[in-house]
């Protein structure tokens, strides 16, 4: 081989790939916008990210895939634990873990508010369907139509139960899938969990709901009904 | 026999705290495993999280890579530019400011001070000290180089490496808004770091050893250099593709990354056909059977892992189900010992015993390490990729749970705490030997060929 076409393959493959990667990376930008969703970035997002950095959580978590693997992903932990679900592993991260733990942080109660945000914006990335795992849990648009239009379902929409239970395939993985909860619990033990979850289960971890007396009664008849 | 420039002494402490760094590194590695494999109690999590200790041992692996090229490029440039270096001493103010740095980075780690950012946890202010003593070294060896008016193939490589790998560190330090921009430029610094700026200066440095111990021509060693050089950069560049299919960049990532990254190997083959060009030419009464046994080793390694785990972790197909699980891990830990790890050791085995003034050494441990590390390695690499597939399978396929997957991979993390201890027991018998290089004895000697 000569001298000529030695330098020329170096010259030329480093050129050529190098314009090509610039080229691919100026039309990346013009993309990402839509694809992230970048009018959602909104501030309390990043102040979240800042949280999500300063406690270093990347080191055990990934996140689009990346970081460490010591603790699951959370690019779609919005989807898997919603806003109280994952503030509830946050705040008491011993109650939660089994044999591999999660440290206590001292996070503020405005950090979590702000990295909730965050992890929502993150959930919302368009991945190309990445993690496989996850995508069952995709919020699905028209829900509460498929459950038909009792107030009850309504109302379980509405106030955010689908954060942490799941019904016909849907929701979050925190709490008890609810799926046939009527052919298990009696009426009155799902209205008591409704006013007062700690009554029936003094060390669980659901807050209380703030639901009306009237409102109540219509969650726990709906559920009551689901067999 | 010493070595023919003075200055060239500043290269040793460089090795000697490599070689340390190398040794912590591995500590702290097995405690890793141990992490995964039995529980660590809830206190101790609070005040000490893996967290942490995972990054001190990949900041250990950067600084100690790193301090290992600076040094070798101290060693290699006043004989290749046939002058003095210009500044000894600024060579031993960058080496105390970067360990300076590095330990600070680590202490700051155990108490919370981090950026944040997996592998570039390093925070403001110290970050802006690397760059500081990056621009040290660039100073230093480029007027070196300069002031010589002794232009090379090798030296130019080598430093425009140098300039593309401080280049690229630039990028880790703006804070980015945006999630996807975050991660897209965090692999401009590591991807284009290992798979450009050090593959470049990787090259330059083998290529200057090989010249020097095989009686290969300079002409036909630096042509090599062009075309290898040619083709890293070639599928390197737009190969960083291969880490943009699932973080929110176009679809036709998974086209321009899947490509260019099956062609990753490419180079690597060559490399390895290289080194069997090389062995066949060298001289009889050349010494250095140890050095060959290292460049070959590397040579193979570096193919299996970088190449051929690579290979098949990129492919978008099976990086969907793969991608940031334990098969990466599989994939890192070959891939670094392959490229860098073996390279940094090759070098330090080329420039200790002459700084030590050995013209021969006794290389019977020497060779003992690299078959311990080498074996022990590739097992930790298997166990880590039996730990994946099962995580992939479990988890990613099956959807049934992190938590699932991570209980059926107890027991591998259980051998690779074993294994982590048996690595250990070989950096320490190689560092032990690097420190302590003897003279051939009578016997052992002229059985080089």
């Amino acid at each position: 081989m000569s001298w000529k076409t030695a330098k020329i393959i170096f010259y030329a493959g480093t050129l050529v790939s190098l314009v090509l990667f610039l080229w691919l990376t100026v039309d990346t930008h013009r993309q990402v916008a839509s694809l992230t969703h970048a009018d959602q970035l909104g501030p309390e997002v990043i102040a979240g990210k800042v949280v999500w950095h300063k406690y270093n959580c990347n080191d055990c978590h990934t996140i689009l895939g990346f970081g460490s693997y010591y603790a699951p992903d959370m690019t779609k932990a919005y989807w898997r634990l919603g806003a109280e679900g994952i503030k509830a592993v946050v705040r008491n991260p011993e109650k939660f873990t089994t044999w591999r733990k999660m440290p206590r942080i001292p996070i503020t109660d405005n950090e979590l508010e702000n990295l909730v945000a965050f992890l929502k914006w993150t959930s919302e990335i368009d991945t190309n369907e990445w993690p496989p795992q996850d995508q069952k849990l995709r919020p699905v648009a028209g829900r509460a139509v498929k459950l038909g239009l009792s107030p009850g379902a309504a109302l379980f929409q509405e106030k955010g139960c689908f954060a942490c239970h799941r019904l016909n395939e849907t929701g979050g993985l925190l709490g008890p899938d609810l799926t046939r909860v009527g052919s298990r619990v009696p009426y009155e033990t799902i209205e008591k969990v409704l006013t007062d979850p700690r009554s029936v289960k003094p060390d669980g971890i659901m807050p209380p709901t703030a639901l009306s007396h009237e409102e109540t009664k219509a969650v726990a008849g709906f559920l009551a009904e689901m067999k | 026999m010493s070595v023919p420039y003075r200055t060239q002494r500043v290269a040793y402490p460089y090795f000697v705290i490599a070689l340390l760094l190398f040794v912590l590194q591995v500590v702290v590695g097995i405690w890793l495993a141990l992490s995964y494999a039995v529980t660590i109690p809830q206190w101790l999590v609070d005040v000490l999280p893996f967290s942490t200790t995972r990054a001190i041992h990949t900041n250990l692996l950067v600084l100690w890579i790193l301090l290992g090229f600076m040094g070798t490029t101290y060693y290699m440039i006043p004989e290749e530019s046939e002058r003095e270096l210009y500044s000894p001493k600024l060579a031993y103010a960058q080496l105390a400011l970067l360990t300076g740095v590095g330990v600070t980075a680590i202490v700051g780690f155990i108490f919370g001070w981090t950026k944040g950012k997996p592998l570039l946890e390093i925070p403001f202010p110290l970050d802006w000290l690397i760059v500081v003593g990056a621009l040290i070294f660039l100073f230093n060896v480029g007027i070196t180089i300069i002031q010589a008016r002794r232009w090379t193939v090798i030296q130019g490589s080598l430093f425009g490496g140098l300039v593309f790998l401080a280049a690229m560190y630039l990028f880790n330090l703006p804070f980015y808004n945006n999630l996807t921009i975050d991660w897209y430029y965090w692999w401009w610094v590591i991807h284009l770091w290992v798979e450009g700026a050090w593959e470049l200066i990787a090259a330059a440095l083998t290529a200057w050893i090989l010249i020097k111990i095989t009686s290969v021509p300079r002409e036909t060693v630096e042509k090599w250099l062009y075309v290898e050089l040619g083709l890293f950069l070639f599928t390197g560049i737009t190969g960083t593709g291969h880490h943009y299919y699932w973080l929110g960049a176009p679809k036709y990532w998974l086209w321009f990354g899947g490509v260019f990254s099956a062609l990753e190997p490419l180079p690597i083959l060559l490399m390895v056909m290289d080194a069997g060009h090389y062995v066949r030419n060298r001289r009889m009464e050349i010494k250095g059977k140890l050095i060959f046994t290292l460049a070959t080793g590397m040579a193979i390694l570096h193919l299996i892992g970088a190449g051929f785990w690579g290979f098949l972790h990129t492919l978008p197909q099976i990086n969907y189900y793969t991608h940031g699980s334990q098969v990466t891990v599989a994939h890192g830990h070959i891939a670094f010992f392959g490229a860098y790890v073996l390279l940094n050791l090759m070098f330090f085995y080329y420039a200790m015993p002459k700084l030590k003034g050995l013209e021969e050494f006794d290389e019977r441990r020497g060779t003992l390490a690299f078959w311990w590390l080498s074996i022990t390695m590739m097992l930790m690499t298997l166990a880590f990729s039996v730990a994946g597939v099962l995580q992939t399978y479990i988890e990613r396929v099956m959807g049934m749970g992190y938590m699932t997957a991570q209980a059926q991979m107890r027991f591998w993390f259980a051998i690779l705490v074993v294994l982590g201890i048996v690595l250990l027991g070989g950096v320490v018998l190689t560092v032990v030997d690097l420190l302590t290089l003897r003279p051939a004895p009578a016997g052992v000697k002229s059985k080089t060929g």
